[in-house]
């Protein structure tokens, strides 16, 4: 088995935490120059794997071999001597130094006990244009887009000459363009020889660009299959079940429309936004990151002001950033960001779901908790929220749970046009499933649901119509039957700003009307 | 005895579960308890009714403020002006109720106000300006202090009496502090565990945008946050200017620290979310049971407060390192796994052994000997003058072969009030007492003297209370002859600038006094300035720089203190001697120094070691119930060049 291209082999790892087996008997391997899938729903040990690989976490039984010889990997320097590189989900960057002293952070090159700065830049020059982004080694990395600071963050591993790169969910917060060019990167370092361990949880990434997948099922490996396998059987792996349908999305009548936004904007960032949803619709907003997207939803829902147009909701006007107005007539938003914005992550599940319906459930000042605390059993109930109690803190639950409680805690306060910004980013498929059909249930009751996602085929799946923004505009709006990824890609990537609608007569009012805004 | 301290913080928390539970879930009750039985071992007069009813005294006022920054530190925000907003509002109420003759109800609700305005003020700013909340309450901090100083004019003012009960004991021995503290902890639990304003403070201290977002209106709560902060530093201003009878512009300095220090020994975070009202009364206790078991040691007033500064540390690490433990993905259900109640235990025998090793180590050997005990009560040791003192009494001491304990009560009334009331339940032969304020000591000098108990006072004296006798210099007189001195240097004519003491003490003020005094004479010399410097001398140098810049043609200084003479004369540089003259005060060895390189024109020398010797010789007396005299005063006398050779301290 000493195989030469051997670069890594994990045997039988066992690693338990008070109350958890996180992972019982768990074999990997790596070899020079592959790509390989680690797949598993969230909270099935992936994330505790690598961790025992960059030396965060010591295993209890098993063992690591590095190019044959047995291991112990007891921090960062053990792990970096080994050759091994991670980039993690959230990355580990200092916003306020520049790319190259991010990328020699603690191992500047040195003159006289002075930093080298020439030295290090020219450097980083070398190890940006190896990856093929375009950014000055002198940039402050505070000013980077997500998708470059992950070059960045590959620069700096290279820069450590890394044999094994380990990358957690690297594409899930890429626009499909910048997924392509990291693609690439990757392939070009797997020509280099490089091995790499890659964690997705989006199953067409693994033939695009795996070589060999290991599927993780509750702590162990539960089989090592071929990149090409299809679809289906991966799910099956993972899940120990088959998904019958991705996306279960069941269409109930249309109602009136529930939300109507006309003309908005707010001046060098979204233009002359219109649209409607109404009650018993799922709206979807597709779009390249950046386009505007959640900028529009939060001056919807009050949480950011803009400069024109209006809000309605069943055709009363909504005063301008103000959440509370937009809470009352029935507005809720799950963010983006649902640990930073959605929600308290060290107070438990149950004072999270109460949040919103706080001030309701107070009288002459007081909280009545012991009906906070029912109405949100009943709801972590309804929606299967699986937890040691009410009790358990949030930041302790998986990712599909933490969004079950972000959603529930709008439930609770009967919520009528619910805004969903990136609802399933970084949930596994099983949980996906579960979200769709908790939207399939607000849809059904007669709510209306708006939803923002990057991930095409969700966003193709479960909308009724699309709404396609391209540059702060609505490019384009497609049905149901006529939206396809390639439709969706033209519209987001044109230049919106001849488009019929606002070309006609819109933009020249926008004009107009800016001095008298401020 | 010992499950007595255990019951107060459990029924303040309202919720009394299996000992064990309540020990595991809280780091500091533990560390609590630790100190508690390892200062019973060390000390006889520690677990004592009395004493443990002291340490609540000296604990409410710190536990009254903490409550109120539990509030702000939950909701991740600090507020540093807590101790300056009770002194402005306990200076508020005496200075309405005792010298504008409002009604005392009046008074009492214009205090409470002026509370609550102080924290709406910093709630606006950090709110609606976006200061960071360390930036506005810093700005109050200065604010308010200064406001304080300027309603009283730097003195304190007498406290209406119905208050003043306040300070006082409910049927002769349940002390009303104790009783407002255990009340204001009740109201801040009640409004942290059920209220919507105290939800909403967990919330924004969890996650000020998620709160946002979901329908909080963050930015009023933070208005009601901080409002509720200044109401509950007013009601702690009440309550320690009633225990020391009088409103105290410059009372407590420096506790917006201690409060902060309890809610974070009690098991806040910093960074907001977590906090609870009865660790942050646990906190506070383990502050003054560690100030009063000091005390009670005798441990050196230095030691003191390193030993307190490693004890907040180590309090802190074992919450954190208990918490760790129990930060497990099992959400915390029965009992926790044993890894957290081995580092819990592991860590509380660090304590243990900490604190019994440093104290019997620093306590240096009490002999339980038939030998009288006698205490000294400084008002500081940060200046060399008091350290004379108590070198001239630790020698006659020694001499004698009487055991001497010394504290040091750092500038502060309150902390002196809490050290006599240490001596006198120790029952000591005799109290010597270097006031911090003249009227604020008299309350526990009333207390000694109702325990039979004789005080000396010594460099100041006690007003509205006996004491056996004053060992003093006379300002009044030294002010008069630094006055002469000056003039008469500068041949009845001429320009100087005057630099005062400490506002609010009453040195200060008797040295100003005799300088006013003795100046009449001369209608020759005009006083261009008259500002404090503190006592301190890096105050001095910076506020004569700051005149020279105004007044360049300044001829003579008359500063209060040779500290203050000391920095003025940096500042004046090379002209010092010789185109300004500088006449100081209280002859310390730094200050004869100056005198005989003649940058120093004169010193008003007092005589502190005698000061310390004669008061040590009297307090002996007073035991042994001799007669003594109703005042000694220690003669004064001017030091210049000519005579300093033969001049001791």
């Amino acid at each position: 088995m000493s195989n030469p291209d051997e670069l890594l082999r994990i045997e039988g790892i066992r690693k338990t935490f008070p109350g958890v087996v996180a992972l019982d008997g768990v074999d990997f391997d790596l070899r020079r120059g592959e790509v390989h899938v680690l797949l598993g729903e969230n909270g099935a040990g992936k994330s505790t794997l690598i961790k025992m690989l960059s030396g965060a976490y010591t295993p209890d039984a098993g063992r690591i071999l590095a190019g044959g010889e047995e291991v112990r990997i007891h921090g960062a320097q053990d792990s970096e001597r080994l050759g091994i590189a991670t980039i993690y989900q959230e990355f580990n960057l200092v916003p306020d130094l520049t790319v190259a002293e991010n990328i020699f952070l603690g191992r500047q090159p040195r003159r006289l006990g002075m930093i080298d700065r020439k030295r290090m830049e020219a450097q980083a020059a070398t190890l940006l244009e190896r990856v093929g982004v375009d950014v000055s080694p002198r940039a402050r990395v505070r000013e980077l887009g997500i998708a470059r600071l992950q070059m960045v963050e590959i620069a700096k591993a290279l820069s450590l000459d890394a044999r094994v790169l380990i990358m957690d969910e690297p594409t899930a917060v890429l626009t499909s363009e910048e997924v392509e060019k990291l693609f690439a990167i990757v392939r070009s370092l797997r020509e280099d020889g490089v091995g790499i361990v890659f964690i997705t949880h989006h199953l067409e990434e693994i033939a695009a660009l795996g070589d060999r997948v290991t599927v993780i099922r509750d702590g162990r490996s539960v089989g090592q299959v071929p990149a090409s396998t299809p679809e289906d059987e991966l799910v099956r792996l993972m899940v120990g079940r088959s998904i019958e349908q991705q996306y279960p999305r069941q269409r109930p009548e249309k109602g009136a429309a529930l939300l109507s936004v006309e003309g908005l904007g707010r001046d060098g960032v979204f233009h002359d936004v219109s649209f409607e949803v109404h009650a018993g619709e799922v709206v979807g907003i597709a779009g390249l990151v950046g386009a505007g997207r959640t900028e529009v939803v939060r001056a919807v829902f009050g949480a950011d002001p803009y400069d024109h147009g209006v809000v309605r909701v069943s055709g009363a006007e909504l005063k301008r950033h103000d959440v509370n107005a937009a809470m009352a007539a029935g507005i809720g938003l799950v963010p983006e960001d649902r640990k930073g914005q959605g929600l308290v992550l060290d107070a438990s599940v149950a004072e999270n779901l109460g949040l919103v319906t706080l001030r309701s459930a107070t009288r002459a000042g007081l909280v009545d908790r012991k009906a906070q605390y029912s109405a949100a059993e009943r709801i972590a109930g309804q929606l299967g929220v699986r937890m040691a109690g009410l009790g358990q803190h949030v930041r302790t639950l998986s990712g599909g749970n933490q969004q079950k409680v972000v959603i529930g805690k709008w439930l609770l306060a009967d919520t009528k046009v619910l805004i969903l910004d990136e609802p399933t980013r970084g949930i596994d498929v099983g949980a996906k499933v579960e979200i769709y059909q908790l939207i399939n249930e607000l849809t059904a009751a007669g709510a209306a649901v708006l939803m923002i996602s990057s991930d095409l085929p969700e966003v193709l799946g479960m909308s009724d119509r699309v709404l396609v923004m391209a540059q702060g505009r609505i490019a384009g709006e497609l049905p149901a039957d006529e939206a396809t990824q390639d439709a969706v890609m033209a519209l987001a990537v044109s230049t919106p700003t001849a488009g019929p609608d606002s070309a006609a007569g819109s933009t020249p009012t926008t004009d107009k009307e800016a001095p008298r805004g401020h | 005895m010992a499950t007595d301290t255990l019951k107060r913080p459990a029924g303040a928390s309202g919720a009394p579960g299996g000992l064990r539970r309540l020990l595991l879930d809280n780091g500091a009750l533990t560390a609590l308890i630790v100190l508690v039985i390892a200062l019973s071992a060390l000390s006889g007069d520690f677990l004592t009714t009395d004493n443990l009813l002291n340490i609540g005294v000296q604990a409410a006022v710190t536990a009254i403020l903490a409550f109120g920054v539990t509030f702000v530190i939950v909701s991740a925000g600090i507020d540093l002006s807590v101790g300056s907003v009770a002194a402005l509002s306990a200076t508020v109420l005496a200075w309405s109720a005792t010298s504008h003759g409002v009604p005392v109800v009046l008074a009492v609700l214009m205090a409470v106000a002026t509370g609550i305005v102080a924290g709406l003020v910093n709630g606006f700013l950090i709110a609606y300006g976006k200061l960071p909340p360390f930036i506005a309450t810093l700005a109050m901090l200065s604010v308010g202090r200064g406001l304080a100083l300027v309603i009283s004019q730097g003195s304190p003012i007498a406290f209406p009496d119905s208050v003043s009960h306040l300070g006082d004991t409910l049927g002769g021995w349940l002390p009303v502090p104790v009783l407002v503290m255990v009340v204001m902890g009740l109201i801040a639990a009640f409004v942290l565990g059920r209220t919507y304003i105290g939800r909403s403070m967990y919330a924004i201290g969890g996650n000020e945008e998620a709160a946002r977002l979901s329908g909080l209106r963050v930015q009023r709560q933070k208005l009601a946050i901080y409002a509720l902060s200044g109401l509950f530093a007013a009601a702690a201003g009440i309550v320690l200017a009633s225990r020391l009878s009088s409103a105290q512009p410059q009372a407590a300095d420096g506790y917006e620290l201690d409060a902060i220090a309890a809610v974070v020994i009690g098991g806040a975070s910093l960074a907001g979310g977590t906090g609870k009202a009865s660790g942050t009364l646990i906190g506070a206790l383990i502050l003054a049971v560690l100030r009063n078991g000091l005390n009670l040691l005798s441990v050196s007033a230095f030691w003191q407060q390193v030993v307190i500064g490693v004890v907040i540390a180590l309090a802190v690490l074992l919450d954190t390192v208990r918490r760790k433990a129990g930060a497990t993905p099992v959400a915390a259900g029965t009992g926790g796994p044993k890894g957290k109640q081995a580092a819990t235990y592991a860590l509380a025998a660090v304590v243990t052994v900490a604190i019994v090793g440093a104290t019997s180590f620093l306590h240096g050997g009490s002999s339980s000997s038939t030998t009288p005990k006698l205490g000294l009560s400084l008002s500081t040791l940060n200046n060399p003058f008091f350290v004379q003192i108590r070198s001239g009494a630790q020698a006659e001491a020694k001499k004698l072969g009487v055991d001497l304990t010394v504290t040091d009560a750092q500038n502060d009334a309150s902390q002196q009030a809490n050290q006599l009331q240490n001596f006198t339940s120790s029952s000591l032969g005799a109290i010597i007492v270097n006031p911090v304020d003249s009227d604020a000591a008299s309350n526990s000098v009333k207390a000694a003297d109702k325990a039979k108990i004789p005080v000396i006072a010594v460099d100041r004296g006690v007003n509205h209370a006996s004491v056996d006798t004053l060992v003093a210099s006379d300002n009044v007189a030294g002010g008069e002859l630094a006055a002469k001195t000056i003039a008469e240097k500068l041949g009845g004519k001429g320009k100087i600038v005057i630099l005062q003491g400490q506002a609010g003490t009453s040195a200060a003020r008797e040295r100003a006094a005799g300088f006013a005094q003795g100046l009449k004479a001369y209608p020759g010399i005009q006083v261009l300035a008259q500002q404090p410097a503190d006592f301190d001398r890096t105050k001095g140098l910076d506020v004569m720089s700051n005149l020279l810049q105004a007044h360049p043609d300044v001829q003579g200084v008359i500063a209060a203190n040779d500290e203050m003479a000391l920095g003025a004369i940096k500042a004046l540089g090379s002209k010092a001697g010789r185109s300004v003259q500088v006449v100081g005060f209280d002859g310390t060895p730094d200050g004869l120094t100056a005198v005989k390189n003649g940058t120093l024109y004169a010193s008003v020398a007092q005589q502190p070691s005698q000061l310390g010797k004669i008061a040590v010789d009297n307090a002996l007396k007073a035991v042994k119930g001799d007669k003594v005299d109703p005042t000694v005063k220690v003669p004064v006398k001017v030091v210049t060049k000519d005579n300093v050779a033969g001049f001791t301290g």
